[in-house]
């Protein structure tokens, strides 16, 4: 074989051989993978902590939607590729229940509601509707102050809501509507106001808040911290605790048991890092008290808890209400 | 040609093992799926599918809205490829129509979404122009839009091959003894192209009807399959025997519709000799086509305006004033910076590899008499008719509890295998178009059939195997269907990141990823075009 001919060969082979570099130097990473549906308000303070603490560089935060992370959760269980994850407290019971997959977590800091020992709660995320007041003005609509007042035509085509299936914010509206006018009325409410939100509907949480803050529609129902902080940030907008009430969700840090004690220490390490000291500033941006001793202000008017745990069983009977409401 | 060799009969096995491993299994994983049921095999998935009426509006929907993006991107290819072709259209627009048309192929379909959005939504810069949103751009009119561009430059590319081979003296024939206009359109064109414009029509379809991109950013309430098997694979609870229903539901029109081209194809006219001298062109048709097309190519680049408006603006649609921090706020973010480098790494890697593996097998296929050549054509037709959804599912599948999990060697197989027919044609076909007597002549010169390779067809099919660089380079960039179901934290590729950071609804950083796409992709085909052209100045 002459030499141009091995050239060419080489060429061949060097480009598999590059192809497979490539796949190992990927795996050759030890640093903790940490999976996260939060805010990026939320991911940054995690961040900062982590780095504050001197980890920066031995983290990798993933973002992951609530819905596709809690799939990933129940499908792959321990196999999944995250070390820590940070999510919707019902997701993470649930996941547990299916695979005893995470690690036990211990805080300093006294609970004020009993939780289950495999996470330590981070924020509390509430739900409330917000509006665009200049945009509301300009329309002349009438400001709403219930969820069932989002169900006046007058609003047709100008609301924005997050979709139950994608969204665990949108379960917060679903939970509100039907505590307060059971499941029967609940649903034509959801029925009307689907029909109101038309091409509104949207897959993110934080779709609604985006929709108002630039204009796309005046109304949006979302998290209340975010619209809190567009408003500090100038904007014209305006949060409205609707009298069904204010419901939350908790969002927890755990950590999976991948059996590789180093790794795991560390991650154990993160996890506890992010519960403990990244709380006050989360504090500041979810108000909503979750350890003994911690005050709030500007609490929301009507903070109300679902009256049972919350689990992913009780998640999809209300996304079939959604559901049937949507026909 | 030459009998077949040790050799010959190691690389055929050597490939057919590497078809088995990447494309077989892992369909056959995704048909295996679809029958498993709690204990033992069932149609039970198939029963719920079938009755779910969730299921069936998706499905429904996506035949209904790929139709009519399909209807109107046949006629829009058409036409264009008509001015190209038979009209007098001076060169440079020609040439303008010709590039601009294929400009869509350079960015991922999920950037169209979110494109469109800033284009034609409440605060979109057309809407502001004309003072109101023209309509509503989520759902049904944003997917039928979307489906068009997405599908307008392949339609076009092939409409455009087909008309380059037509014989232009049939029309002065037809001049000469007298023909109707209609008449005359009729038999030298229409009846000639029936078959390539059928095939676009199928061609267009099948892509709407796959894609993932579109429907993820437009979509709105408007469900359609692709986004019903995401939601099923990796949505709030997944079920992976449902996904793998939908998978095969999703199979079922684009192996319809092979069948169909391959139909068409029969019907297929061949000239003996070639004249391109553009018979006859009146100046009104040149005229009206020519500004008709210039009107369609220029609106298809206006709807890409926001791309270079938005993430240069302080904070749209507030405050209009240009600003370069969004920008450097991406350039100095490590994470992003990662992906765009896992990016370049997966389409070279692909590029690479792909090149060698598509000269292989064409060369197998075009210049042995192998028994096993015909496996590369099957295979060719089967990665056709495919949708990249459903080979990435069929992967999760497959190298689930594998080491390959996880690794840029899964994402860059995946890659060469979904877009395998494309590069496997042009080099069979290049090599089939060489004379079938050189192996032989080098073997009575003593030359090794390797020898003969490197000396003599090698050189003469550079050009081609650079077109499939840049063919595989570009798509590795711009897909996002298959590799949403491969990528982990390490591999992230710049068109996943996308999805990702729609999440967060950061518009700015989208844009910002799709322009390094577009500039890189344009870049790789610029310097793909020089070496083309100095190639063709040598020979």
């Amino acid at each position: 074989m002459n030499k141009k001919a091995m050239g060419f060969l080489t060429v061949a082979s060097s480009a598999i051989v590059l192809a497979a570099c490539g796949s190992s130097s990927a795996n050759s990473n030890d640093q903790v993978i940490i999976y996260s549906n939060a805010d990026d308000e939320a991911i940054e303070v995690m961040q900062n902590t982590l780095n504050e603490k001197g980890f920066e560089g031995e983290y990798i935060i993933q973002s992951v939607g609530t819905s596709e992370l809690g799939g990933k959760l129940l499908a792959e269980g321990k196999s999944i590729e995250a070390d820590v994850v940070t999510m919707a407290s019902y997701y993470i019971d649930s996941a547990d229940a299916q695979h005893e997959m995470f690690l036990d977590l211990t805080s300093s800091q006294a609970l004020i509601d009993e939780m289950s020992n495999v996470q330590l709660p981070i924020l509390g995320n509430v739900g409330s509707i917000f509006i665009n007041t200049e945009m509301l003005a300009q329309k002349g609509l009438d400001t709403p102050t219930s969820i069932k007042d989002l169900t006046n035509p007058q609003y047709k085509n100008l609301i924005s809501i997050p979709n139950i299936m994608d969204s665990s914010t949108g379960w917060l509206l679903v939970q509100a509507v039907i505590a307060e006018y059971g499941e029967q009325e609940g649903q034509q409410i959801l029925a009307d106001l689907i029909q109101n939100v038309g091409p509104h509907l949207e897959s993110s949480g934080s779709g609604p808040i985006k929709k108002v803050k630039t204009g796309e529609v005046p109304i949006g129902f979302g998290l209340r911290a975010q619209a809190i902080d567009a408003k500090e940030e100038g904007l014209p907008i305006d949060t409205i605790d609707p009298i069904e009430g204010n419901y939350s969700l908790v969002e927890s840090v755990a950590v999976i048991d991948k059996e590789d004690d180093e790794k795991e220490q560390k991650a154990q390490e993160i996890a506890l890092t992010i519960a403990n000291e990244a709380r006050v500033q989360l504090l500041t941006q979810y108000p909503v008290a979750l350890y003994e001793g911690e005050s709030v202000s500007d609490e929301p008017a009507y903070l109300k808890k679902w009256a049972t745990t919350l689990t992913v069983e009780l998640l999809q009977q209300h996304q079939a209400i959604f559901e049937a409401a949507k026909q | 040609m030459l009998k077949p060799t040790m050799l010959m009969r190691g690389l055929s096995i050597i490939w057919l093992v590497i078809f088995i491993f990447f494309l077989a299994l892992p369909l056959g994983a995704v048909v295996v799926k679809s029958f498993e049921g709690v204990d033992g095999w069932t149609l039970h998935n198939y029963e719920q599918a079938l009755t779910s009426g969730k299921f069936k509006e998706a499905f429904f929907n996506s035949v209904w809205v790929s139709t009519i993006a399909a209807v109107i991107t046949t006629v829009l290819a058409f036409l264009l490829a008509y001015t190209v072709h038979f009209t007098n259209v001076a060169k440079p627009i020609k040439k303008f129509i010709r590039l601009g048309v294929t400009l869509p192929m350079l960015l991922p379909t999920i950037t169209y979404g979110f494109v469109l959005i800033y284009a034609f939504g409440n605060q979109g810069i057309f809407s502001r122009l004309f003072g109101q949103p023209l309509f509503t751009i989520y759902g049904f009119n944003g997917l039928v839009i979307g489906y068009v561009l997405y599908t307008l430059p392949a339609a076009f590319l092939l409409m455009h091959n087909a008309m380059q081979y037509m014989d232009h003296r049939f029309i002065i024939v037809s001049h000469l003894m007298g023909d109707g206009k209609w008449r005359r359109f009729y038999h030298t064109i229409l009846r000639p192209m029936l078959s390539p414009i059928g095939g676009a029509f199928i061609l267009a379809f099948i892509l709407s009807f796959t894609d993932y991109g579109i429907p993820a950013s437009v979509g709105g309430t408007y469900d359609v399959i692709a986004t019903t098997l995401y939601q099923t694979m990796l949505g709030s609870i997944p079920s992976f025997s449902q996904g793998a229903v939908i998978s095969m539901a999703m199979l079922a029109p684009a192996v319809l519709g092979m069948i169909m081209m391959g139909i068409l194809e029969r019907g297929n006219v061949s000239y003996k000799s070639l004249s391109q001298q553009v018979a006859f062109a009146s100046t009104t048709k040149t005229v009206l086509f020519g500004s008709g097309s210039v009107i369609v190519v220029l609106a298809l680049i206006a709807v890409f305006t926001p791309l270079i408006i938005v993430p240069f603006t302080t904070a749209y649609p507030f405050d209009f004033d240009f600003t370069l921090a969004h920008f450097q706020a991406v350039i100095q973010m490590p994470e992003l910076m990662n992906v765009y480098r896992n990016s370049l790494l997966v389409a070279i890697g692909t590029a690479l590899v792909g090149v060698v593996l598509a000269f292989v097998a064409g060369l197998l296929s075009a210049r042995t008499k192998l028994k096993s050549r015909q496996a590369f054509d099957v295979m060719a037709m089967i990665t056709n008719a495919v949708p990249g959804m459903v080979l990435g599912l069929g992967y999760l599948f497959f190298f689930n509890n594998s080491s390959l999990k996880g690794t840029f060697f899964i994402i860059i197989a995946y890659t060469i295998i979904h877009f395998f027919t494309t590069p496997f044609l042009m080099v069979k076909n290049a090599l089939q178009k060489m004379d079938p007597s050189w192996e032989v002549t080098g073997a009575l010169l003593r030359d090794s059939w390797l020898k003969t390779i490197y000396r003599i067809i090698l050189p003469n099919v550079k050009k081609t195997l650079i077109e499939v660089f840049s063919y595989y380079f570009i798509n590795a960039m711009v897909t996002v269907s298959g590799v949403i179901f491969l990528v982990t934290t390490h591999t992230v590729l710049v068109s996943t990141k996308i999805k990702e950071l729609q999440h967060f609804s950061k518009f700015n950083e989208i844009f910002i990823l799709s322009l390094f796409i577009l500039v890189t992709n344009i870049l790789v085909k610029v310097v793909c075009e020089f070496y083309i052209n100095r190639q063709s100045k040598r020979g």
